[in-house]
């Protein structure tokens, strides 16, 4: 029997090279291109997802390794993409170009699910892996901040 | 410039629209006005820029390539405020490469210097167009109608009609000779906050870039270059890539010696992007490295500093610099320098080209569309014109993207396998074999007399220059490229300026602000270390150098960059910096390019040698900014840009290759270094001017005067703390 992954929600057949990188799987066998490609060696975060709700970076995460494993992407991050953190990425006017906040806004959902109001300090640490070359990254702070105090206000 | 008039003849020349100009495009008939027999055409356009359907939803097209600095949103809302539509109503979209936007090559911040009246103009004549045809339709005067919110009102009885109802009626207007433009205070969008067009999008991982096309048929490549420029490939062993299941072919690229074309390479091309990467890996490629096998940087930059602190090749002199020199009692000398620098933009260079017997099309990440319809009409004997190029919006580009090198190899790819190529460059093969910005030495002298005023300014640069692209003959930058520095705003009494001879072994390309980083680091760090020599305070002893400027043309622009510089004096406590804690300093630096002002404030705080920036005041004066919010980040993302290539990033070659090869050794800057960056806007009504790259320049200038401050150590060489690779 075929091994299968579930990509928010939906069960996907690994019909590929186990060494495939989820990344590539995401991107060129599914043509779900949210996922970005940026270093390929977990150095700039662009590729992040959820593994079980957790990060990773799926440039370095091979298919084989995720079977039966909940993935979620930036598609799947909310029903109608109005996480707190989306809305917040929007109300601060985040993106330049765009092509790192996916990884950005995955990296940070992980971060506030295990802590639910981090510090400045926190959420610079946990974002450090996140690059963005058009230098978003106050507007990346102040609405990680901004999310996690609209998430405790919902709570 | 408000209420300022056009002829019709000059509004389609510099919009670049065909004869004919206006067309609305209606997708279907029906709306009101048709079933009332009003109207007869159904299918109408209102002018290259616009296209009103029906129900009033209006596009507005982009011709300027959209990188991130904002231009999709900043033209279109001038279109928009002009028209008079609703913001709501309008979807931005792309235009494909054609003439009938005007010029589409994105670079020298030049989008809304050269875009902003051409665009509210196609806005304004839409408007009134649409007031023409509601005029029709009651049989009144266009006197007595204006247009708001996506409606043309009737003054008298207050009667509405839609854009939409009244598009078809429109394009049969003739179109206006001469529009009214809106004054300052009418604006709905120019000079707000409007956020960008697309952003929804973004959020969601559905906005798409050039690496994210997709068609059916689609095959996958990846390839690597020829480490060194000018190399060529001796031999292939394809075996091992040949037999990986899911490889198709494996094709050798020769260079292709025009600008922009490729250096060279061998490419795989597979069912996927990961097994054409692993099956490049497996390549065993044999290449005759050529003659720039000798570039080390290391070496070269020694040498560029040597040329320029011996006299060199003189591009320009203005009154008798030597004898001022040997006259004074009151001088100083520095040697300024900086690497070469990777753009890296997140988004690696992406595209996918299908060429078939009789048609070629291109998607891609592009800055300049008319240069991939020149380099593969050069490639496939074609007309350019006959080359389609739909502009994908680039994930980054800095510059790197104006260069099209990696369509032109998915170009040869497709044409040797007849299908669709998407080519996607591994980050190793951006940052090994791209385009770079200069490696530079700077060498300045000055003279001074008793009350501190500059009486000569000897200047000498050394870098590989870009016009080395068109002619690698070249043994130093020509003189054009050093007008900067005889053009400098600061009031010397003599000036001379001297090319040092610097050999380009790379492939030296446009990086955001191009040689402002080293003229604005070399200017407003060498002014910081003169007005110390001098006891001055600097910022007294700059103003005092922009007062003695003499000459008549420049006197609009100091008056602007004084206001500039002081308003960051002002914001960041520059008076009061007494009252810092032990450690702590302040720098300016301003710097005036692409036809901006731009200031900037850095507070540092340094303890032993480590280097924390703490606060950014950037003051710009732009003229008339067309969106508060896109110029804020513009600011944000320079001062992200220039701390990066202040500090830590710098590409080295060793025996002519590149050896960095990632984010790990090339160290770009992360969010943990992010200063609070405060950005004040110049309220004006002059033209506006461009805020892609002005922003870049004057950071690093002020860090290094904020570190000596600070400190008392005094940064010259960008990057200050290279990493060892």
């Amino acid at each position: 029997m075929k091994q299968s992954i579930i990509i928010n929600g939906t069960k996907h057949e690994i019909n590929v090279d186990s060494d495939m990188p989820l990344l590539w799987f995401l991107r060129d066998e599914l043509e779900f291109t949210g996922t970005k490609f940026g270093c390929g060696k977990g150095l700039c975060g662009a590729c992040t997802v959820h593994v079980n709700g957790q990060a990773i970076r799926s440039c370095i995460t091979p298919v084989s390794t995720l079977v039966d494993k909940q993935i979620t992407t930036i598609e799947g991050l909310s029903e109608n993409g109005d996480h707190a953190l989306q809305r917040a990425w929007l109300n601060n006017k985040v993106p330049q170009c765009g092509y790192c906040q996916a990884g950005q806004i995955m990296n940070a959902a992980s971060l506030l699910a295990v802590n639910p109001a981090p510090t400045i300090e926190e959420i610079e640490a946990s974002m450090q892996g996140n690059i963005c070359r058009c230098g978003t990254y106050q507007r990346i702070t102040k609405a990680i901040s901004e999310a996690a105090d609209t998430l405790s206000k919902e709570a | 410039m408000s209420n300022s008039t056009v002829s019709r003849r000059h509004f389609l020349k510099i919009v670049g629209v065909a004869t004919g100009g206006l067309c609305i495009s209606i997708a279907l008939p029906g709306n009101v006005l048709a079933e009332k027999g009003i109207i007869e055409d159904s299918s109408t356009e209102l002018n290259a820029f616009i296209h009103l359907d029906e129900n009033g939803d209006t596009t507005i097209y982009c011709g300027r390539c959209e990188m991130g600095q904002g231009i999709s949103t900043a033209l279109p809302s001038a279109v928009a405020d002009e028209m008079e539509a609703d913001w709501q109503r309008v979807t931005v979209k792309q235009g494909d490469a054609d003439e009938k936007f005007g010029p589409q090559a994105t670079g020298g911040s030049a989008s809304i210097r050269k875009m902003y009246l051409p665009m509210r103009k196609a806005g304004a004549t839409a408007k009134l167009m649409l007031i023409a045809a509601a005029a029709k339709v009651w049989k009144t005067s266009p006197d007595n109608c204006y247009a708001q919110s996506h409606f043309v009102i009737n003054k008298l009885n207050q009667q509405k009609l839609g854009f939409g109802e009244l598009a078809s009626i429109a394009k049969n207007m003739p179109i206006p000779d001469t529009v009214t433009l809106k004054k300052k205070s009418e604006f709905n969008y120019i000079g707000k906050e409007l956020a960008r067009h697309d952003q929804n999008e973004v959020v969601v991982g559905k906005r798409t870039y050039g690496v994210d096309t997709k068609m059916p048929g689609l095959k996958y490549a990846a390839m690597i270059h020829c480490p060194v420029l000018g190399g060529s490939i001796k031999s292939v062993d394809k075996t091992l890539a040949l037999k990986m299941k899911g490889v198709t072919d494996v094709i050798e690229i020769p260079r292709f010696d025009v600008p922009f074309g490729s250096i060279g390479g061998v490419a795989v091309v597979a069912d996927n992007t990961w097994t054409a990467q692993q099956a490049v890996e497996k390549l065993k490629v044999e290449w005759d490295l050529g003659e720039n096998v000798v570039y080390n940087t290391k070496e070269y930059k020694q040498q560029l500093v040597a040329n320029v602190e011996k006299p060199a090749t003189l591009a320009k002199e203005r009154g008798n610099v030597h004898r001022a020199l040997k006259k004074s009692k009151h001088k100083h000398k520095a040697t300024y320098t900086g690497g070469h620098l990777s753009h890296s933009p997140m988004e690696p260079n992406a595209s996918v080209v299908w060429v078939q017997k009789d048609s070629c099309e291109v998607w891609a990440s592009t800055q300049s569309p008319v240069d991939i319809q020149k380099v593969l009409g050069q490639y496939l004997k074609r007309e350019p014109t006959d080359i389609v190029v739909h502009v994908a919006m680039a994930g980054g580009a800095f510059g790197r993207k104006f260069k099209c090198d990696y369509v032109h190899e998915a170009a040869v790819i497709s044409e040797k396998t007849g299908v669709p190529i998407q080519l996607i460059w591994s980050r190793e093969e951006d940052m090994r074999t791209g385009y770079y910005h200069s490696i530079n030495a700077q060498h300045i002298e000055a003279s001074m007399d008793e009350q501190g005023n500059v009486t000569g300014w000897l200047h000498r640069a050394a870098f590989p220059s870009i016009p080395s692209l068109f002619d690698p003959s070249l043994v130093r930058a020509p003189k054009g490229a050093l007008s900067a520095i005889s053009n400098h705003l600061f009031g010397v009494q003599s000036i001379r300026v001297e090319s040092g001879d610097a050999k380009a072994h790379t492939r030296i390309g446009w990086y955001r602000a191009v040689n402002a980083i080293f003229y604005g680091f070399a200017f407003s760090t060498f002014a910081d270390e003169l007005a110390y020599k001098a006891g001055k305070d600097p910022l007294t002893f700059v103003n005092q150098l922009f007062d003695n400027n003499n000459k008549k043309k420049q006197k609009k622009d100091i008056k602007r960059i004084k206001a500039v510089l002081a308003l960051v004096a002002e914001k960041s406590n520059w008076h009061n910096r007494e009252n810092l804690p032990e450690g702590q300093g302040i720098g300016l630096a301003v710097h005036y390019s692409f036809k901006s002002f731009v200031a900037m404030a850095v507070h540092v705080e340094v303890k032993n040698d480590d280097i924390k920036v703490l606060n950014v005041d950037c003051a710009i004066d732009c003229g008339q900014i067309l969106n508060i919010d896109g110029a804020t980040a513009q600011m944000e993302g320079a001062v992200v840009m220039g701390m990066s290539l202040a500090l830590t990033t710098e590409i080295t070659f060793r025996d002519g290759a590149v050896v960095n090869s990632n984010f790990h050794d090339y160290p770009v800057m992360r969010i943990a270094d992010m200063p609070n960056v405060r950005v004040h806007i110049t309220d004006s009504d002059k033209s506006p001017t461009g805020l892609g790259e002005p922003g870049v320049a004057p950071f690093a200038p002020a860090l290094s005067n904020a570190v000596f401050a600070a400190s008392g150590k005094r940064y010259r060489d960008l990057p200050f703390k290279p990493m060892a690779v």
